[in-house]
């Protein structure tokens, strides 16, 4: 047993160190920054001024912060689902024994494994062309003038198209785990169904839908993981300056403590910037939560 | 009969179908079209005769990308971070799993929680404390330093992923080495770690993957062109090479970045598809 004990100590203290250093230490100092005024974000504790729920109260005051939060409220809401239900419909669609259905399922999570500014580009400079994107060339052959000379990535519209973009890459990812839970369902009850004369969505409402319960919480959880460190596509959309349009508190947050587009004329925040992430991480749990507790006296476990 | 009421249930999934079909088409267009365009002139592209190849394939535009562009270097950086950080996330990972997994100790329930929860902690929450610290130490654009971010940010998942694989092995391996006298220690390494192997190649894609597409990490560590990794030297190479407008070049630099990825997935899509399944369903 003492032999054992060494060998606990020597194979978990290398990962909790890399845990501690890396998550738990910071975690908790950005906690505690949210609740101070600091301007450079390797100020020494030192520098740091108390001022409460201040950063919290500011930051809802400020306008683009506001605008960030609605973006990715609408993100999260409309996109959310959008790609459930496409994600479910595929899902079904492909485990009912279709040919082909690995080689539909590898392609639909396909944009998953690409590195999100490849995918950006291509839907940027390709689907939303103004000259020669697909948008513009099927609804010039279709001969609906008024689509086809639409500015996809002009303001107004900019907001869409990226979260078009976004959603399309991440339907391949909750339609794997709506399909694994669903090869889960015994065969023999949809057999029993069918003997009784149940159609296909009877069946699927009475038989797979309470299956699906464990993974409706895993892919709302991922999906508000997801859209909280929602960073890349609003930069690919708004390369250069924040916008209305593409703004998600994790680029305002890039913006206030790390400064670094063209123009200077947000101040450096990093207390608010600590606020944001601490705010972020609050969106993550309440989501965990409510989600745990929704389905919480399920007896079939997934 | 079994097969009349397969076809019955299969001709209401039709409109799925087709969705489907048109779906797939379009991820085709989209990759095959950047593959196209990246082998064209700025003037093609633009002018829509992108498809005739009138003045030939212009690999040119890979040769530029990767010399002029750097696409080398950023490549290079990639290559290295990815498979240290992958092996050595593997190191760290493998054997705190197989303590969590097998030997009960107080705290060991908290310690498995907190590392799974790890998963849930958004980035915006811990890089502010974390550029701090390297900033203090002057240790930014290390390579090493770099390195460290990717193993500890695979490590929750690799552990969570790796505790299911050995949770599932029996103990009469341990058993019988511990018979035969040979050490705890050495059990693991030369009995229980290759068990696990598929678990580990598995994960490994898995981080391989999430590491060379890493983006807001890099970004605020790795800011120095000698030291930045694909994702982030991609994006700069994008800005830039708008203004000058080689677009062929752009499109070849988004080619050479996607493509280790993507040639991984062509082989290992039903190892890749396994691993987010069954990573999902234990949690």
């Amino acid at each position: 047993m003492k032999k054992n004990r060494s060998m606990i100590i020597i194979f978990l203290v290398p990962a909790v160190f890399c845990y501690l250093s890396v998550f738990f230490y910071p975690s908790v100092r950005t906690t505690f920054m949210s609740f101070y005024a600091i301007e450079g974000v390797a100020d020494s504790f030192s520098t740091w001024d108390f001022n409460g729920i201040a950063n919290y109260l500011k930051l809802f005051k400020t306008p683009i912060f506001k605008q960030a939060m609605s973006n990715i409220f609408l993100l999260w809401f409309v996109g959310g689902l959008g790609v459930m239900a496409v994600a479910l419909i595929f899902a079904i669609t492909l485990t009912s024994g279709l040919n082909g259905a690995k080689f539909f399922r590898s392609v639909i999570y396909l944009p998953n494994v690409v590195s999100a500014v490849a995918m950006g580009t291509m839907w940027i400079n390709y689907v939303f062309n103004t000259n020669y994107g697909i948008l513009h060339r099927i609804f010039t052959a279709l001969r609906i003038e008024s689509l086809a000379s639409v500015l996809w990535t002009g303001p107004g519209t900019l907001f869409w198209s990226m979260l078009v973009a976004y959603c399309f890459g991440m339907v391949g990812y909750h339609m794997l785990i709506f399909m694994a839970s669903i090869e889960q369902v015994p065969r023999s009850y949809h057999e029993a169904a069918k003997i009784e004369g149940a159609n296909i969505f009877q069946r699927f409402i009475h038989v797979t839908l309470p299956f699906l319960r464990g993974c409706f919480r895993t892919n709302i959880v991922m999906w508000t993981v997801f859209t909280v460190n929602f960073f890349v596509w609003g930069q690919l959309f708004s390369p250069v300056n924040l916008s209305n349009d593409t703004v998600a508190p994790m680029n305002y947050m890039y913006e206030i403590v790390f400064g670094a587009s063209s123009n200077s004329m947000v101040a450096r925040d990093s207390g608010a910037g600590a606020s944001i992430g601490v705010i972020m991480m609050i969106i993550v749990i309440i989501a965990f939560g409510l989600t745990n507790f929704i389905v919480k006296n399920d007896d079939v476990q997934l | 009969m079994k097969l009349n009421i397969n076809k019955k249930g299969q001709a209401k999934l039709i409109p799925g179908y087709i969705v489907i079909l048109i779906w797939v088409i379009f991820t085709f267009m989209l990759i095959g079209w950047v593959v196209f365009a990246s082998f064209s002139t700025s003037l093609e592209i633009f002018s829509d005769e992108m498809f005739e190849f009138a003045t030939g394939f212009h690999f040119e535009n890979y040769v530029k990308a990767w010399n002029t562009q750097k696409v080398s270097v950023f490549f290079m950086n990639s290559l290295l971070y990815t498979t240290v950080s992958c092996f050595c996330v593997i190191m760290l990972s493998a054997p705190a799993a197989y303590v969590l997994s097998r030997f009960k100790f107080k705290g060991n329930a908290i310690i498995q929680n907190l590392i799974v929860s790890a998963m849930g902690i958004p980035v915006i929450m811990i890089v502010m404390p974390l550029f701090g610290l390297v900033t203090k130490l002057k240790l930014s654009n290390n390579r090493f330093l770099i390195m460290y971010l990717y193993v500890a940010i695979t490590l929750p998942f690799t552990i969570f992923f790796l505790l299911s694989f050995f949770k599932s092995l029996s103990s009469t391996y341990e058993e019988a080495a511990y018979i035969d006298g040979c050490s705890p220690m050495r059990t693991f390494w030369q009995i229980m770690l290759p068990l696990v192997q598929p678990g580990i190649i598995t994960v490994t894609i898995f981080n391989f993957i999430t590491i060379w597409n890493e983006y807001f990490m890099s970004l605020i560590f790795a800011n120095k062109p000698k030291v930045r990794p694909v994702a982030v030297g991609l994006f700069n190479m994008i800005q830039s090479m708008r203004y000058t407008g080689d677009w062929g070049g752009m499109f070849a630099s988004v080619v050479i970045v996607f493509l280790p990825t993507f040639v991984l997935y062509i082989f290992l899509s039903k190892r890749i598809i396994q691993g987010v399944t069954s990573g999902a369903i234990k949690g």
